[in-house]
């Protein structure tokens, strides 16, 4: 190889160096002028961002949303992990269901049949939120055994004291119904009692519920040779009937179970989306009544939500003396 | 800071542009002079990109910042995008917060009043929610493995159970506390009467390793006979771990048990054999109508324990037995096929095991355990028969002290029925019109109804079946009683 | 080569403009230095031998009387400044000569004036402060060496010593003239504020030790809480307007997220509390009148992440302490993606600062332990005075020189005490 061949080549080799470089250079330079507005963090809602420009009213720059302060953690993190997440993320998206549980300190059993509801609960896919109102103790193992589950719950306690039992559990469900309330908080409500059993499709089906889901519960009892199903006769899941298990019913009452019916925890907070008139003084203090006389008004909103014509039981209750 | 991000990106996006610069034109070049000279080629394009990224960041800065520098907010921030509404909490238009007059400069606080920052879209993003939900299970999983069992064994569930109205209520208690345990778990599922199809979709909803085998005896009706049974079906289980050799901890679990998630991390402890303490639950599990009994028996919480009794030195000296005392007089309600049903002195499900012991050929078998060829089937009760010396037995939980499962046996009468699958037989036809639907305020009289109510007597399931003619009635309440309008009662028939 | 040439200077004057940016840009966000690696590497000094502190002994009237008026101050979010009295009283650090002494401390209860509620109201502060500082300058002739340029003291309040509640009076006020030359050790952390002194050593605020020790649950307790806060979102007493309390943070918070089941958040303060915290994943820390809360060191105890909602807190021990590793920050207006920003953290984020945040020696910076122990917050202080040693030149004044003004600041102050 010549020497003059060897300095073309190294004038050739130079030439192209500077040619890359400037390229370079260049494309650094026009990314830097690519639109910062890509966060890091944060996916920008823009539909929402429409339709609120004209009344939105500028209040400070957004350079770019996200962590201030250092990054340097989060930027140590390689951009693969973060991709993987986004790509892992593409799972259905749930409603919410609040499950709404009311204790009495008074059951021997407490402990043991919140764990067992807590075993089922956790298994249900996310979001779940399980509400569990007990009157306030001095000391309460509660708090312990929820503590330990795992499962997303809020803990509410009451001062009041009652004598009778069924006022009490209402006045519980009402509290819970409350906080649902006061935080507008949305979702599918379920109130479980503690002696429930639940098939996990039981979940699967309840988030199909629109405005009022119902379907069959079953009792189950010790001593008697019957079993007793309470819940709706449907077809398709189109609510035709409703199984009794007595004949006499107050006006006051579900035609079921409380377990046996859920519904849109917007019907709360937001009645008259659902075209009912909000609350009136008198039921102001009395959710679960509105909820009830909700259910009663008009049933063409009530929907079969368990399987095909509800015919499938996947709640029972231990119903053991009588 | 965003340009120390942008920066990173920038530095990423260029990373994979090395990469193609170095298998380019100059790829075959191999000496490594010429190595050398594309790895500083590469590294100068870099440099150059970033250079370039960064001279425009620059100029973008220069340019800007004096234009969007306003006097509250001295950020140095580029871009203004109008995103939020502001609203005052009394929802007055005030929008802007008061422009401070001589605040502290360098800080980009301002003193005084700001804007109540609320965005248009009210509902949290339901994507986000399950990724929050994700970031949950990660977290916990994380927990597990940092302060859970290290190198936790199989555990080998062996469970008798038959087809029964109650078996789909206790076996589904027991089928998610497992699912719940943070093991690996293989279920041994024994059906007396041979394996139906009933039990096994139950069971397959568990996603967990079962085996589900048959047992060729029927379930008796008196319980005294069914507890011998269910110990015949226990070993038939245990042999079958001996058989196909499987590796963990064996752990009985009634289906009328109930586990704290706590009992699956105890069981981990054991070394050979191991006795934990069983709660027994002898009331009733609704608490409306357990209250009067309970309040008779005026022993409100003192929970009946079964278990390992230690002295105070921690070692085994005995068992805690259920004392069946108290409600030998209430015999009347806890007999026969009915009610609930007291546990026996021992229940197995208040032991562990080594799954290895039963293994064939295993050099350290100890000398205290039985083989299970040797024994004969009738006189195994429990798992204290299998040992010759019982104290090898280890206790757990704080040496039973603990109480991390429960025992609540109750039963429906034998010859109570119960829907096949749990699916009801909607009726086709129905005979009994009713005054009015779908809440009956008056109980319609009506002859066919005492007929039906006789008829329950031989039916296993009692139902009173109001139905109305779907959309037509109108919405108001009060009209409802007043019209007439047919409504039918039927019967359903389950078989 | 003159492309070269050319290529060359526009490097440097590239790099040039970019090192401009930066230090400016890092002197606004990072005014202090990071440690790097894991936390810990100075926190684990011992203080012991690197500096002599000299008590002054001021009469009760300063101290202990106020104490005894109201015990209250023990307990409530200010008793650093009791407690770090006591603490270097005993502490091998005090030195009974006050020659050797590299530091001279003042004993005042500065902050330990309650309203019935428990809020410190300190307005006869300034005068009792310069009646101390009067009675150290009469009665020794350390002060006047150098006007408090090598004395300390401790002023909790929110505002420092600047001694108002309001933010905007204790700005019209400032830092009490008397104490422009020593070195504040204050709770209050808003960098470049009036109230906040250059060189002050930020500490965290009292929370009791015991009571949390006590309330410990097991670490494998499943943390099923995403986001937690409790505490007041609307100040209504004192900000009927809204808006003003928490630079209206909390009020963003509370309305975008009370409806999402994510944020546990609330006004009410639950028996549960601290076990709550240490079953939550992100605990809010947002400014409340002041840019701190005690959250900060509940949330560190608890090995909750610290999401921190306040522009440009400086936070305890910032140069000894990697909070951008252990905790989150987010800006004030940011607060309305909260979610957004949360749910988007690579998981592997957040167990690494879990991990970082199980580290005993942040926990132990955080608290003000009786009887001390090593490592804690009074070390940390201790730690902190001590690298300010040796003192500069500026801190002894040439003889007959004056800094101070006696008679600055407003009428009312010059009152007697």
């Amino acid at each position: 190889m010549g020497v003059t061949e060897r300095s073309k080549k190294r004038v050739h080799l130079w030439k192209k160096a500077v040619l890359h470089f400037l390229l370079c250079f260049v494309m650094g330079f026009f990314t830097g002028f690519a639109p910062t507005g890509k966060p890091t963090f944060t996916r920008v809602d823009s539909s929402a961002e429409k339709q609120y420009n004209n009344s939105m009213v500028e209040l400070a720059p957004r350079p770019m949303l996200g962590v201030t302060g250092n990054n340097r953690s989060l930027s140590e993190t390689p951009e693969s992990a973060v991709e993987e997440t986004e790509s892992e993320i593409e799972i259905e998206e749930r409603k919410q269901i609040i499950v709404i549980s009311p204790t009495n300190d008074k059951d021997p059993l407490r402990g043991v049949l919140l764990r067992r509801m807590a075993d089922t609960l956790k298994l249900v896919p996310p979001p779940l939120l399980w509400i569990v109102v007990e009157s306030k103790m001095e000391s309460s193992d509660v708090s312990d055994i929820l503590r330990s589950t795992g499962v997303m719950y809020r803990h509410l306690v009451f001062m009041e004291n009652f004598t009778d039992h069924t006022t009490e559990m209402d006045h519980q469900r009402n509290l819970a119904l409350k906080h649902i309330e006061h935080h507008r908080l949305s979702g599918i409500v379920h109130f479980a009692a503690l002696s429930n059993v639940y098939h996990l499709s039981f979940f699967d089906h309840i988030r199909s519920t629109e405005t009022f889901g119902t379907w069959p519960l079953a009792k189950l009892s010790t001593k008697r040779k019957k079993m007793i199903i309470e819940g709706p006769v449907c077809q398709s899941s189109q609510v035709i009937g409703w199984h009794l298990n007595k004949l006499k019913m107050d006006t006051d009452e579900l035609p079921i179970h409380i377990s046996g019916f859920g519904f849109n925890s917007s019907i709360l907070w937001d009645p008259e989306r659902w075209g009912y008139l909000p609350f009136a003084d008198a039921t102001k203090q009395n959710s679960l009544k509105f909820v009830k006389q909700a259910f009663f008004e008009d049933e063409s909103k009530i929907r079969g939500v368990a399987s095909e014509d509800c015919s499938k039981v996947n709640i029972w209750q231990l119903h053991l003396s009588s | 800071m965003k340009q120390l991000s942008l920066l990173q990106q920038a530095t990423r996006r260029s990373n994979s542009f090395r990469s193609l610069d170095g298998g380019g034109p100059d790829g075959p070049m191999k000496s490594p002079a010429t190595l050398f000279w594309i790895i500083l080629h590469a590294l100068c394009c870099l440099i150059s990109l970033v250079l370039g990224f960064r001279f425009s960041r620059l100029l973008f800065f220069l340019l800007f910042s004096s234009t969007t520098t306003s006097p509250n907010s001295s950020s140095s921030s580029t871009i203004t995008v109008p995103f939020f509404r502001t609203l005052d909490t009394r929802s007055t238009a005030i929008l802007q917060p008061p422009i401070p007059e001589n605040r502290t400069v360098a800080s980009r606080v301002v003193v005084g009043r700001h804007g109540i920052l609320i965005r248009p879209w009210p509902h949290p993003n339901p994507e986000e929610v399950m990724r929050a939900h994700r970031i949950l299970e990660r977290v916990q999983k994380e927990q597990r493995l940092q302060y859970g069992v290290k190198d936790p064994r199989t555990v080998i569930v062996i469970t008798p159970t038959y087809v029964r109205t109650f078996q789909a209520l206790h076996l589904t208690g027991v089928m998610h506390s497992l699912m719940n345990a943070p093991y690996d778990v293989v279920w041994i599922v024994v059906e007396a009467g041979g394996a139906t199809n009933e039990t096994a979709t139950l069971i397959a909803k568990s996603r967990l390793r079962t085996i589900h085998i048959g047992f060729d005896r029927q379930m008796p009706v008196s319980w005294a006979d069914r507890h011998r049974v269910e110990d015949l079906m226990r070993v038939q289980a245990l042999r079958l771990v001996r058989d196909r050799k499987l590796d963990g901890i064996v752990v009985f679990a009634d289906d009328s048990n109930m586990h704290s998630m706590e009992f699956f991390d105890e069981v981990q402890k054991v070394n050979r054999v191991g006795a934990l303490s069983i709660g027994i639950l002898v009331h009733s599990g609704d608490p409306n109508e357990s209250l009067k009994t309970e309040k008779m028996e005026n022993e409100e919480s003192s929970l009946p324990i079964q278990g390992p009794s230690c002295n105070s030195s921690e070692s085994l000296v005995g068992w805690h037995t259920f004392d069946a005392r108290p409600y030998a007089e209430k015999s009347a309600v806890f007999i026969g096929d009915i009610g609930t049903i007291l546990p026996r002195k021992i229940e197995w499900a208040g032991f562990v095991l080594n799954s290895r012991l039963f293994w064939k050929d295993n050099d350290d078998k100890p000398e205290w355990m039985k083989d299970l060829d040797t024994l004969d089937d009738e006189s195994v009760e429990s798992p204290l028969s299998l040992l010759k010396d019982q104290s090898v037995v280890e206790p757990l939980g704080s040496c039973g002290r603990k109480v991390l499962h429960w025992w609540l046996r109750v039963e429906a009468r034998a010859d109570s029925k119960f829907p096949s699958g749990w699916v009801i037989d909607t009726p086709l036809e129905i005979t009994v019109p009713a005054k009015h639907t779908p809440w009956p305020e008056i109980p319609p009289e009506l002859p066919s109804i005492e007929k039906k109510e006789i008829a329950t007597e031989q039916n296993f399931v009692e139902e009173h079946t109001v139905k109305r003619p779907p959309k037509t009635r109108t919405k108001k309440r009060s009209s409802r009683s007043k019209k007439k309008r047919e409504a039918r009662v039927a019967e359903i028939q389950l078989k | 080569m003159e492309i070269w040439k050319w290529a060359l200077f526009l490097v440097a004057v590239i790099l040039l403009g970019e090192m401009g940016i930066d230090a400016k840009k890092m002197s606004q966000l990072h005014p202090t230095e990071r440690i790097s690696g894991s936390a810990g590497d100075v926190l684990d000094d011992d203080p012991v031998g690197r500096l002599k502190v000299f008590v002054y002994e001021l009469p009760s009237k300063y101290n202990k009387k106020i104490l005894q008026k109201d015990p209250r101050c023990l307990t409530h979010m200010f008793a650093a400044e009791i407690f770090m009295h006591r603490f270097l009283l005993s502490s091998p650090v005090r030195t009974l000569n006050p020659e050797e002494a590299d530091w001279f401390y003042t004993p005042v209860y500065s902050t330990c004036d309650l309203t019935p509620n428990g809020l410190p109201l300190p307005f006869k502060s300034p005068r009792m402060m310069r009646s101390a500082i009067q009675l150290i300058s009469s009665n020794w002739p350390y002060w006047n060496r150098t006007e408090g340029a090598d004395h300390f003291f401790v002023v909790p309040h929110d505002f420092g010593a600047c001694f108002h509640y309001q933010e905007e009076k204790a700005i019209e006020r400032g830092i009490l003239p008397l104490l422009q030359r020593a070195t504040l050790v204050q709770t209050f952390g808003q960098r470049n504020h009036v109230c906040l002194k250059e060189g002050a050593i930020t500490i965290p605020p009292y929370a009791p030790p015991q009571k949390m020790q006590a309330h410990l649950i097991p670490p494998d307790t499943p943390r099923s809480i995403f986001v937690y806060f409790r505490g007041l979102f609307y100040d209504v007493g004192n900000d009927p307007e809204g808006g003003y309390y928490a630079r209206g943070a909390r009020a963003a918070v509370w309305e975008n997220f009370k409806d999402n089941p994510l944020f546990d958040i609330s006004t009410e303060h639950p028996t549960t509390y601290y076990e709550d915290m240490q079953r939550a994943v992100f605990c809010l820390c947002p400014l409340g009148w002041a840019p701190w809360s005690p959250r900060l060191v509940e949330a560190v105890i608890f090995g909750c992440i610290p999401v921190i909602i306040a522009d440009d807190i400086v936070l305890p021990f910032a140069d000894a302490i990697p909070w951008e590793e252990l905790g989150l920050f987010v800006d004030e207006k940011d607060v309305p993606n909260l979610d957004t920003i949360l749910t988007s953290i690579p998981p592997e984020v957040i167990l690494r600062k879990q991990r970082l945040l199980a580290n005993p020696s942040v926990k132990q910076a955080m608290l003000f332990p009786t009887p001390a122990q090593p490592g804690d917050s009074f070390h940390q202080i201790l730690n902190g005075l001590a690298r300010k040693l040796p003192h500069g030149r500026s801190v002894h004044l040439k003889p007959g020189e004056k800094v101070l003004n006696w008679t600055a600041g407003p009428v009312g102050d010059l009152k007697p005490w």
